[in-house]
């Protein structure tokens, strides 16, 4: 009983870092309507920023966190506007932006592995430590209770701004109905611009909190892009609040999998929901083919 | 108002209008008529930008509009009611009419423009906080329809409006146009009812093959060509 407890625990804390990561890059998708696969890297540079600052500068962890943060969202920006703009300036199709946002993800692991070796690297922020025992045989770390909080305050807050805010209000729409979007009137190029921003520093945040639970190694953007993909076609990937849920479902399934499974089974459950889900529902347990909610 | 001067358009290699002179002048109702794939609703994505125009002008005022952006079109005051999708299915009826006007104006004068166009369509009014997609199809044009005034036009292209509405709805539709006029508003409507339109426009433009080929006021009705093709109940 208490090993099923600690299981879909530990499947939330996994879930939550998946839904981060599937956040950001289905409010990506869902106003640009393409792959953008060097979300990944977004992760993982906000990760090595924190071994940068902190570990080696000795910034302040708080300003650490924030200068993390804001240069995440920059740099989603960039790719944006010095990529994958200019392409779509000259006609380039989404397939052509795919690739590209591979070619993207591929040459910053390179950079970042000149940059920093090939080896793995600790932030060591928080001392490895014993967890906190809760009842029901449920053991949590601090860092654990912070991921979870932290996560849980974001999609709030997410969820608020899409829903309140004017801004959330047109990526809704843009979202919803791209060429009615520019016929009311929203210039196009603002949303994508604010999707990029608001997308990668959620990678940003996934990519702090990646870095102070596990180690950091170059390569391992692509699968936590794998898996935040995984959750978000899983949840729905052109609804932001599904690609949520679906990443939940997928850390509790790779965490409750490996139950009666091997551990190493953890990434071929996520594959093997992947390919279930690519095949018999494409649209994700709440997404939409063309429009959700059009008759 | 608007004057249209040897337009050529189409989508990339597509080339749909070949050299099109439309005007419409203050006030007035011009309809374009014409069979499938003539270049009706081109016309109206060329003023809009949504098309690629390749050679002559679009002004509007005087001014020569060809090549802004859609968003900045819409602030010189011209609105599109579009086809096909016409709401966002997944927003309120209240969102759906105030996207169109927060665009363009502060907060309390979009606003304002609410009270007008909940007291020409009361239905939205009682629906406000529903999500469009829950709309009856009459409804769903009534919504399309005030946002396009919410963003206070002076001038509304229409693209087939009475698209799919029931004879009772259509005729509810054309009498709301025609009281858009008493309002100020100039408009531009793509419709297939040629005879409808007709009767409905000031004047009309027949287009065939991406070209004017005729262009008159009521008296059209009576010309040979028009009586034979559009209203023998082909079109």
């Amino acid at each position: 009983m208490s090993l099923l407890a600690q299981s879909i625990i530990n499947g939330l804390i996994t879930g939550s870092i998946y839904a981060l990561v599937a956040a950001g890059y289905s409010l990506i998708y869902s106003t640009n309507n393409f792959m953008h696969f060097a979300h990944g890297i977004s992760v993982v540079a906000a990760g090595y920023m924190v071994y940068w600052l902190f570990t080696l500068a000795g910034t302040p962890f708080y300003a650490t966190c924030l200068i993390t943060i804001l240069l995440s969202a920059l740099f989603g920006l960039a790719m944006y506007r010095l990529i994958y703009l200019p392409l779509q300036r000259r006609g380039s199709s989404n397939v052509i932006l795919l690739i590209a946002s591979i070619g993207i993800l591929i040459f910053f692991q390179n950079i970042i592995q000149i940059a920093f070796g090939s080896g793995v690297k600790l932030i060591g922020y928080i001392e490895v430590s014993r967890g906190i025992a809760f009842p029901g045989g449920i053991t949590m770390t601090v860092l654990q209770i912070v991921i979870l909080l932290i996560s849980g305050i974001i999609f709030i807050m997410l969820y608020q701004f899409m829903q309140k805010t004017k801004l959330g209000r047109n990526m809704r729409a843009v979202s919803n109905n791209k060429e009615l979007a520019s016929i009311v009137g929203i210039d196009h190029i603002r949303i994508s611009d604010f999707s990029f921003l608001i997308g990668s520093a959620l990678a940003g945040v996934a990519g702090i909190l990646v870095a102070l639970e596990q180690n950091l190694s170059p390569l391992m953007g692509t699968n936590l892009m794998i898996k935040g993909f995984t959750g978000a076609v899983i949840g729905g990937i052109n609804y932001v609040p599904g690609s949520i849920i679906g990443s939940f479902v997928l850390g509790m399934a790779e965490n409750l999998g490996i139950l009666v499974l091997p551990s190493g089974y953890k990434d071929a459950i996520a594959f093997s929901l992947l390919f279930l889900f690519l095949l018999f529902k494409p649209n994700g347990i709440l997404g939409k083919k063309e429009g959700r909610f059009d008759k | 108002m608007l004057e249209i001067n040897d337009l050529y358009s189409g989508y990339g290699e597509l080339k749909v209008l070949k050299g099109v002179n439309i005007s419409v002048g203050k006030n007035e109702i011009v309809a374009l008529i014409g069979p499938n794939g003539a270049g009706k609703s081109t016309v109206i994505k060329s003023i809009f930008n949504i098309s690629d125009v390749s050679a002559g002008e679009v002004l509007f005022r005087g001014k020569d509009i060809t090549g802004l952006r859609t968003h900045e079109i819409i602030k010189l005051g011209i609105s599109y009611l579009n086809q096909g999708k016409i709401n966002f299915s997944n927003l309120t009826v209240r969102e759906n009419l105030m996207i169109g006007a927060d665009q363009i104006f502060a907060p309390d004068v979009a606003e304002e423009g609410l009270g007008k166009v909940y007291a020409k369509f009361p239905d939205l009014h009682a629906k406000e906080k529903e999500l469009a997609y829950t709309l009856s199809g009459g409804q769903q044009q009534m919504l399309a329809l005030g946002r396009s005034l919410m963003q206070r036009p002076a001038l509304l292209l229409m693209d087939e409006p009475s698209l799919g509405l029931s004879p009772k709805l259509q005729k509810e539709l054309f009498e709301t146009i025609s009281s858009l006029r008493s309002e100020g508003i100039s408009m531009l409507i793509v419709e297939q009812n040629a005879k409808k339109a007709i009767e409905l426009a000031d004047r009309t433009y027949l287009l065939e093959d991406g070209k004017v080929v005729l262009e008159g006021g009521k008296e059209i009705l009576e010309n040979e060509a028009i009586k034979n093709v559009y209203l023998g109940g082909r079109y």
